[in-house]
C-alpha cells in the first residue's frame, strides 16, 4: 500500500526526520485559513512519480494565486488518479538535492540502503550515481555512514545524512515497510537536512499489526476493483489473516500484484471474452498463457488462492460461485474457464458450484457456456450430474484453453 | 538434506485449524512419520495418535531429535515458530501458511543462514517425494516416482507440471515450492545445487514467472553450475503487465530503486534462459517432450 506525501511526511515527523511546515488542504477555501507564510508550495497529493512535470507542483505568492492554482490542481487527474488533499508546504531554498531509500532485495533478501548525490526529478536519468549498501547482518548506523562515504559525502554531512538514512531504517522496520524514500533531502547552504518530498509503502501483509497504517488506507477512495471482499467465516483459521481484512477494508490495487493470493476476490479485467476462474498465482498466469497461444482473449480472471483454507462444508463452492458471478458480470463474457486444481476431493465442490451457478443462470435467461477442467474423475458420472446444463469437460490445460478459445468464437 | 521416510517430523499448529490438523493427518496417511505435534495449551492431548505439546523442547524431549519441522501457524507467529524450531535443534522447516510480513522473513533468513538451516516456504505446499515422504500440502494425486526433480515458486502450477510429467510417464524425485511469499526461505540456486547432487534426480523443471527477479540469477547459476539438464518454464508471458506481477515484483514500487539495486531495466527473464542455453517449454504440456530430448542426449 502505497501512502501519499502528507501520510509518509507524518510518519517523519513522528521518527523526528526534519520536513518543512505544512498544512494539509482539503478544498482551494482552506487556503484563505493558512498558517504558513508566503510563499508556498502546493502539492497534489496523488501516488504517481513525477508530479511536477505534470503539473501538480505549483508554486505561490498570495492566496489569490494559491486558490486559483489549488483549483487547477484539484482538477488535474495525474495517471488518471483526481487529488483529494493538496499539502500546501513552506518554499526550501536547496543548495543540493539528495536521493535516499531504504527498501527489500528479494533476491539477496536482505533490506537495501539507496543513496544518491544526483536526487530530485533526474534520479532516474542519472542511475549510475546510485549508492547501495546491503544490510546483512543486525542493522547499526555504520550502515548509514558506509552508504554516505560511498555517496561522497565530506565532513558534517557525512553524520546528518546518516543520521536520516538510520532514523528511515529505524521506520522501515518498526512499520514493516517495502520502501522508505526520501526525493529529494534538500541540504541547505548551512548544511542544514530537510525531506522535501517522501515515499513510503506500507507491507499489505503486515498491516495487520499496524492499525495506525491501516487506518490510512480507510481514508481513501476504492478502486471499485475489489468488487467483493471475503467474509471472515466461522472457524478459528488464521485469526490474524482475518483482523488484516477487517482492518484494512480498502486496498489500493495499484500496490498489490493483480495476480496477487488476495484474501478478497479481485476481479482483473483484461478486453477479450473468455472468462478464467482458477486457484494460485502461477497457475493464473499459465492458464491466462494458454489461452492468449491459442488465438483466445481473456476477458477477465479471478484467483480464488488457497483451497486450503475452505475447510468448513461448501465453503469452497460458495467461493467457487461469487467467482463465477464475478468473471460473468462482463457483458461481453461469452465462456468461462474454470481451472482449478486441487485434491479429487474439491472437485465435487467445484461441480457443485458450476452446476448451482448455471442452473441459476438458466432460470434468469442468461446464457453463459463453461468449460471446466477437471482432473482425474470419472467423466460419465459428471456429465450426468451436469446434465443438459452448457458444460464442457476438459482434462488438460491445453484441452481447456482449446474449448474456450473455440466457444469464444 | 534428510528427506527419507523414516526422517522425523513434528508439525507445529496442529490444532490451530481443521485444515491444519487434517495436513498433518494427510501427511501421516502418506507415510510421513509424524512423531508429534506442537499447540501451546493442547499438550498431553493427541490427534489420532501422534502426541502433542506445548513446547518443541518438550516434543524433542519425549521423542529424540527432530528432523523436520511443518508450520501451520497462523501469519503472524510464523516467525516465532521457526525460531522455536531451530532452538530445538531442528534444521529443515517447512513453512506452509503464506503472508508472513517480508521482515519476519528477513531475520529468519540470517538465522537460518547462521545455522545451516533450510527453510522452506512461506506460502509453499512444502516438499514431495513420491511415494516416500510428504513434508506440507502438496495433494498426492498428481504425483508419481521418477526422475525429474521439480522446483517451483507457485503451488497449484507446481501440481499441474507434475500432473503432465505423470501423464506423460516422467515420474518425480521430488518436488519442491520454495514458496509464492516475496520473501522465501530458500532460494532457486539452493534447490538446484541439491537436486544436482541428488542421486535419484536426473533432470530437472525449474517453474518460474516471467516478472520473477530470482529466475534471472538461477539462469546464470544453471549455466555455470549444475551439471544435470535443466529445463525452465516461465509464466505469465502474456498475463497483463503492471507496476508488479506475481508473486516476486511487489516490493519494488519506486523504478528508480529497483533499477539500480537489482541492476534490471527491462525484465526479459527469457533473455538470460537463451543465453545461458536453457531450454524454455511455452506452456506446461511442453516441459514433458524438452525433457525427453535432454535426457536422451545425456
Amino acid at each position: 500500500m502505497d501512502l501519499l506525501e502528507y501520510q509518509a511526511k507524518s510518519l517523519f515527523r513522528q521518527m523526528a526526520i526534519p520536513i518543512l511546515p505544512s498544512q494539509r488542504i482539503d478544498n482551494p477555501a482552506d487556503l484563505k485559513g493558512l498558517k504558513i507564510p508566503y510563499p508556498v508550495v502546493l502539492k497534489s497529493q496523488v501516488r504517481a512519480g513525477g508530479r511536477g512535470r505534470a503539473g501538480g507542483i505549483k508554486f505561490v505568492e498570495n492566496t489569490i494565486d494559491a486558490v486559483a492554482a489549488a483549483q487547477t490542481i484539484f482538477n488535474l487527474p495525474i495517471e488518471d488518479e483526481y487529488p483529494q488533499v493538496l499539502l500546501a508546504e513552506a518554499k526550501y531554498n536547496a543548495d543540493q538535492e539528495l536521493y535516499l531509500a531504504v527498501l527489500l532485495d528479494p533476491v539477496a533478501r536482505r533490506p537495501v540502503l539507496l543513496g544518491s548525490r544526483q536526487g530530485g526529478m533526474d534520479v532516474e536519468g542519472s542511475i549510475e550515481q546510485m549508492q547501495q549498501v546491503a544490510v546483512d547482518q543486525e542493522f547499526s548506523p555504520f550502515y548509514a555512514r558506509r552508504l554516505t562515504l560511498k555517496m561522497g559525502l565530506q565532513g558534517d554531512l557525512i553524520q546528518s545524512v546518516s543520521t536520516i538514512v538510520e532514523k528511515m531504517y529505524r521506520l522501515f522496520v518498526e512499520k514493516d515497510l517495502d520502501l522508505v524514500e526520501i526525493n529529494p533531502l534538500g541540504i541547505s547552504p548551512t548544511g542544514e537536512v530537510m525531506a522535501l518530498d517522501g515515499k513510503v509503502t506500507a507491507n499489505d501483509d503486515a498491516l495487520g499489526r499496524h492499525p495506525d497504517l491501516a487506518t490510512l488506507s480507510g481514508k481513501r477512495q476504492s478502486s471499485g476493483l475489489a468488487r467483493e471482499r471475503r467474509s471472515p467465516h466461522a472457524g478459528g483459521d488464521r485469526p490474524h489473516s482475518q483482523s488484516k481484512v477487517q482492518q484494512s477494508p480498502e486496498f489500493d490495487p495499484k500496490s498489490k500484484s493483480p495476480i496477487s493470493n488476495s484474501e478478497s476476490l479481485q476481479l482483473i479485467e483484461l478486453d477479450g471474452n473468455i472468462a478464467i476462474l482458477c486457484n494460485g498465482v502461477g497457475l493464473t498466469m499459465a492458464t491466462l498463457d494458454a489461452v492468449t497461444h491459442q488465438g483466445g482473449k481473456p476477458a477477465n480472471f479471478v484467483n480464488i488462492g488457497s483451497l486450503d483454507r475452505y475447510y468448513a462444508a461448501n465453503a469452497l463452492r460458495d467461493r467457487a460461485e461469487l467467482g463465477l458471478e464475478l468473471v460473468a458480470q462482463d457483458k461481453n463474457v461469452k465462456v468461462i474457464l474454470v481451472n482449478i486444481l486441487g485434491s479429487a476431493s474439491k472437485s465435487e465442490e467445484i461441480i457443485a458450484a458450476v452446476a448451482g451457478y448455471l442452473e441459476r443462470k438458466a432460470r434468469a435467461n442468461r446464457h453463459i457456456q463453461v468449460v471446466l477442467r477437471l482432473v482425474e474423475i470419472d467423466a460419465d458420472a459428471v456429465k450426468k450430474r451436469l446434465g443438459q446444463l452448457p458444460v464442457q469437460l476438459a482434462s488438460t490445460l491445453d484441452e481447456a484453453a482449446a474449448a474456450s478459445v473455440s466457444s469464444a468464437k | 538434506m534428510n528427506l527419507t521416510p523414516e526422517s522425523k517430523v513434528l508439525v507445529q499448529g496442529i490444532t490451530e485449524s481443521p485444515a491444519s490438523t487434517r495436513a498433518a493427518l494427510m501427511m501421516k496417511a502418506y507415510g510421513t512419520n509424524v512423531v508429534a505435534g506442537v499447540s501451546p495449551g493442547r499438550g498431553g492431548l493427541e490427534v489420532e495418535g501422534i502426541p502433542i505439546f506445548d513446547l518443541v523442547e518438550q516434543a524433542v524431549a519425549a521423542v529424540g531429535h527432530v528432523d523436520t519441522a511443518v508450520i501451520l501457524v497462523d501469519a503472524y507467529s510464523v516467525l516465532d515458530a521457526a525460531l522455536e524450531a531451530i532452538a530445538g535443534g531442528i534444521r529443515q522447516i517447512a513453512i506452509v501458511t503464506g503472508g508472513v510480513p517480508p521482515l519476519d522473513m528477513v531475520r529468519l533468513v540470517r538465522k537460518a543462514e547462521a545455522t545451516e538451516t533450510l527453510v522452506i516456504g512461506p506460502n509453499s505446499p512444502g516438499i514431495i517425494v513420491p511415494d516416500k515422504l510428504l513434508l506440507g500440502t502438496h495433494p498426492k494425486e498428481f504425483y508419481t516416482p521418477g526422475p525429474v526433480g521439480v522446483i517451483s515458486r507457485s503451488s497449484t502450477l507446481t501440481y499441474e507440471v507434475a500432473l503432465e510429467l505423470t501423464e506423460a510417464g516422467l515420474g518425480q524425485s521430488m518436488a519442491v515450492c520454495i514458496g509464492c511469499d516475496a520473501i522465501v526461505g530458500s532460494s532457486f540456486m539452493q534447490w538446484l545445487q541439491l537436486l544436482d547432487e541428488d542421486d535419484s534426480t536426473e533432470a530437472m523443471v525449474l517453474i518460474g514467472e516471467v516478472g520473477g527477479w530470482s529466475e534471472q540469477a538461477a539462469a546464470s547459476y544453471i549455466a555455470s553450475a549444475i551439471d544435470k539438464p535443466v529445463v525452465a518454464y516461465l509464466a505469465g508471458r502474456y498475463a497483463p503487465k503492471g507496476p508488479s506481477l506475481g508473486h516476486a515484483g511487489i516490493l519494488i514500487s519506486s523504478r528508480a530503486a529497483a533499477q539500480k539495486a537489482f541492476g534490471v531495466t527491462a525484465p526479459n527473464k527469457m533473455a538470460a534462459f537463451e543465453e545461458a542455453d536453457i531450454p524454455v517449454a511455452a506452456r506446461p504440456s511442453e516441459i514433458p517432450k524438452l525433457l525427453k530430448k535432454l535426457l536422451k542426449k545425456n
